[in-house]
């Protein structure tokens, strides 16, 4: 495999933020989550639950409510504002206040013509969406109390709206404000509720024969006549709070979230065969949190649940599943499928991203040399060189270390920020670049070229910039425009190390080319399905390696302008079963600098190897067959041995680097730190501990 | 203790009782002077006369310093509390303002010795007015922020409130521990009994241990 030495960073204290709602789109199969610090992630549940954008959120803004309209997404927040968000920007489009105090939920009606927003002073308001904004139609009756939940039923006509110990069905066509209401009193129905506080009603589901079912603060799931306001069954599912409620589109099968972390499904089932009345029947408890589940979904056969613990559950449902394949195995999403550690290869240093702030690190030494396996003295500690506090209250959404070290720059959605790093000894001086040229508003990628004397910036409608830095001054060298005429975000940047070239890809799954010399567009690589999730040019062969969220891995000459015999020769082979059963993307690609025939790969919990000199794997051969080959002589190895060398040994990680003296840095993010910060979860007495 | 005591009597205390206390005294004279039979009577009548008086008092003038203490100690308290009342109200000006804005009967000449009397007054009355609202500055806070405080905290004690039965988080990992096949060391262990410090500093040391196994796992 070949012997590195490796740092082993373990000091980036990363802490994702828990997960507070969710919405899927079932027409583009995209689901947008929204976290605790307000920002905004979208997955492409055809593309392998790649996340492929992500809004950076703003301190003052919690959003609790998120739903799609069409194509058009849309938030509410705790501070009475609604949102409409930029998907081609990745920024907020506008932002409108609702006047009803904080807003707890938001609803848009099967035809997507309205929206309904529940509001802190007990209003329903209901919005009109137009082309390009939404406008306030009118209020529905006001009634005292929060409003907490909503649920339109598929005609538009009635909307279901849950509050504090009321569920209340508000007539939506009627001229007057409110036609028919009915008011299923006591939703928490409990006898001690006198002694209790009142019972929320977090959530609620209008189907679509004028059931409702509601989720409370009483742990119940309750099932209503919508028509006469009654009671039909109450299902105790916990001693805490039902968070959350979802139907699945046919309306047969509901989930619910609960405090203790647990997922109930209910199914819509006769309960004997003879009878042909069918009712909500309980059906299965998953528990795929330790933490509050604060969003669910349930999807064709998929169930969908994030909470406090951050972590994204996909979890299929095993109803009509024979053979166990990666279709139904459970996967959970823990971090963002995007860079947040940059390297400064010649220096030594990294560059931690966190949303409120970046820090700089140099890394550790250590003198000697060890067999493989040994673990080396440190003889220098990792250092903390700056801690870098961002302007303002907006997230940090993307940033980037020069290959020297020399320069640091950082991007939120309304500011770009560069500075220049001077570092001698244990002196550290930081200046703020100010003759950045102004149109520099925001970027969605930022890279250094590899002799640091550029700065690329991939902004709005897939433009790259090219600014070329100085001591003295920056300036802009050259815009390249799209060349397809896509506007879909830049979201990984590749260039050369010879700075000839520059690779780009987009959410659209474009990869293009450009000449740096001629500032003009090379050329563009065929369109693949699925999206790019990592790639990068080779430093002598000027080889173009990009893996997609779906693990295929292509090789592309650059000079040449087409795939290379490598690459031919992968896709006619076929990549191993194993390999694309992994269930994390690739997120990075580094060369080895000692062998140009080997490249490295790595996703969540493995780094890979390739060594292009080698015969590639066959569907049958053993794919982790590291061990084995130790335990063969060397004649046999030589027939065993594969392109493909697996080290599973630093998980989960991060990040990986090669720095210039051959030395691998890997960045891990132990889930037990995380697990240890998160807030408090649900006490529960278990039998005999 | 003797001190408690006398605080506790002190303020109803009169001569009779000082006239009491003398008389121990001078039986406690007395009965000395039966015990030791043997000692020379170098201590003449007078002598022991004077002594026993000064000794009354002393103890007559401690009690008094002790009623003058607890006087000044009361003294300063009321003056405390006065002025804690006075830091917690608005600026004169503003207090003026909500006065002015509503009908009023006729102002009281000030005078100084009228002061608290009046001050006192007035306070009951702004009480009286307000009802349902309160007094505050819009620069303070915006309104939409205090809704968003106020929003964020009724979620926050749905959750996390009295009675919703929270456990810590390295409490979920050993109960996880102690139920899984192979049992490790505790990620945290704190004792309950222990100290905030100290449960600070085993916190540190917990973190410290854990980077050097995980150098150490390679």
């Amino acid at each position: 495999m070949g012997d590195f030495k490796v740092h082993r960073v373990r000091f980036f204290d990363y802490m994702p933020s828990g997960i507070r709602c969710m919405a899927f789109n079932h027409k583009t199969h995209r689901l947008a989550l929204a976290r605790l610090d307000g920002s905004v992630e979208i997955f492409n549940f055809s593309d392998n639950f790649f996340q492929e954008k992500i809004i950076p959120g703003k301190d003052s803004q919690s959003i609790e409510a998120i739903c799609w309209v069409g194509e058009r997404l849309f938030t509410a927040s705790l501070n009475g504002g609604i949102t409409e968000h930029d998907l081609v920007n990745l920024r907020p489009k506008y932002s409108l206040d609702a006047f009803g105090g904080p807003i707890w939920t938001l609803a848009c009606n099967a035809q997507g013509t309205h929206i309904a927003v529940g509001c802190e002073d007990g209003s329903v308001k209901l919005f009109e969406v137009h082309p390009e904004n939404i406008q306030f139609e009118r209020n529905l009756d006001r009634q005292k109390g929060r409003v907490m939940s909503l649920s339109w039923h598929t005609s538009g006509a009635q909307i279901a709206a849950g509050m504090l110990d009321m569920i209340r069905v508000f007539d939506v066509k009627s001229v007057t404000s409110s036609g028919k209401s009915y008011c299923a009193q006591n939703a928490g129905g409990s006898r001690r509720r006198v002694r209790r506080r009142k019972c929320v009603v977090w959530s609620v589901v209008f189907l679509s024969d004028h059931t409702i079912v509601s989720g409370d603060s009483a742990g119940k799931v309750q099932v209503w006549d919508g028509n006469m306001g009654t009671l039909i069954k109450t299902h105790q599912i916990s001693k805490w709070d039902v968070l959350c409620l979802s139907a699945s589109q046919d309306e047969n099968s509901l989930v619910a979230g609960t405090s203790e972390g647990t997922v109930v499904q209910f199914q819509f089932l006769a309960s004997t065969l003879v009878e042909a009345e069918k009712e909500w029947v309980r059906t299965r408890t998953l528990k795929p949190h330790t933490h509050d589940v604060r969003a669910v979904l349930e999807l064709e056969q998929i169930i969908v649940s994030g909470g406090m613990d951050t972590q994204l559950v996909v979890r299929p449902l095993m109803d009509k599943v024979e053979i166990k394949s990666q279709d139904t195995a459970p996967r959970k999403i823990h971090f963002p499928h995007r860079r947040l550690v940059s390297c400064a290869e010649q220096a030594g240093l990294l560059l931690f991203q966190f949303p409120a702030h970046l820090e700089v690190w140099r890394l550790g030494e250590s003198d000697g040399h060890g067999r493989p396996g040994d673990r080396l003295l440190v003889r220098r500690k990792p250092e903390k060189l700056l801690q870098l506090k961002r302007k303002g209250e907006e997230q940090i959404s993307c940033s980037a270390l020069s290959n020297c070290g020399g320069w640091v720059a950082y991007s939120s959605v309304s500011s770009l920020r560069l500075f220049r790093l001077q570092c001698d000894n244990n002196h550290l001086s930081i200046v703020k670049i100010s003759s950045l040229p102004k149109f520099l508003s925001s970027a969605h990628q930022l890279c250094f070229s590899a002799d640091s004397s550029k700065l690329f910036v991939a902004s709005s409608n897939s433009t790259v910039h090219v600014i070329s830095l100085s001591k003295s001054e920056c300036k802009l060298v050259h815009s390249f425009k799209s060349a397809s005429g896509c506007t879909e975000p830049v979201h990984l940047l590749a260039p050369s190390a010879d700075g000839a070239w520059l690779a780009t890809a987009n959410g659209a799954c474009e990869i293009h080319i450009y000449n740096l010399h001629k500032l003009k567009p090379h050329c563009s690589l065929p369109l693949h399905r699925s999206c790019p999730s990592a790639m990068a040019i080779h430093p002598t062969t000027n080889n173009l390696v990009v893996v997609h969220a779906d693990q295929q891995i292509f090789e592309f000459s650059v000079v040449e302008g087409r795939y290379t015999d490598w690459s031919r020769k992968l896709q006619r082979v076929g990549l191993h079963p194993l390999w694309l059963q992994r269930d994390t993307p690739v997120t990075h690609v580094t060369f080895n600098l000692q062998n140009p025939a080997q490249f490295l790969l790595h996703d969540m919990y493995m780094f890979c190897l390739v060594d292009q000199s080698l015969p590639l794997p066959e569907q049958r051969d053993q794919f982790f067959n590291q061990l084995t080959l130790k335990s063969l002589s060397e004649d046999e190895r030589k027939s065993r041995i594969h392109a493909f060398k697996i080290c599973k040994r630093f998980q989960p990680l991060l990040s990986m680097f090669m720095l210039k003296d051959g030395a691998l840095v890997v960045v891990e993010r132990p889930l037990l730190d995380i697990t240890t910060q998160l807030p408090a979860p649900i006490g529960q007495k278990k039998f005999a501990t | 203790m003797a001190k408690k005591q006398h605080g506790k009597t002190g303020i109803a205390m009169d001569k009779r009782k000082n006239m009491k206390i003398s008389e121990n005294i001078y039986l406690g004279v007395a009965s000395s002077e039966d015990d030791d039979d043997e000692a020379p009577e170098e201590v003449t009548f007078e002598d022991s006369k004077a002594t026993a008086l000064r000794s009354m008092k002393q103890a007559i003038d401690s009690v008094r310093r002790e009623k003058e203490l607890l006087k000044e100690k009361r003294k300063k308290r009321q003056e405390l509390f006065q002025e804690q009342k006075k830091r917690k109200l608005l600026p004169d000006n503003i207090l003026e303002e909500i006065d002015s804005t509503v009908p009023k009967k006729p102002k009281v000449s000030e005078v100084e010795g009228q002061g608290k009397e009046k001050k006192r007054r007035r306070r009951y009355k702004r009480r009286s007015l307000k009802g349902n609202c309160s007094v505050m500055r819009v620069q303070d806070q915006s309104l939409a922020n205090k809704q968003q405080q106020s929003a964020l905290k009724f979620i926050q004690s749905r959750l996390y409130g009295k009675g919703t039965k929270r456990t810590t988080a390295s409490q979920l990992l050993s109960l996880e521990n102690k139920r899984a096949l192979n049992k490790t060391a505790a990620v945290q262990f704190v004792d309950k009994q222990w100290g905030l410090e100290r449960k600070e500093k085993a916190k540190k040391f917990k973190k410290k241990w854990k980077t050097k196994q995980g150098s150490g796992r390679d």
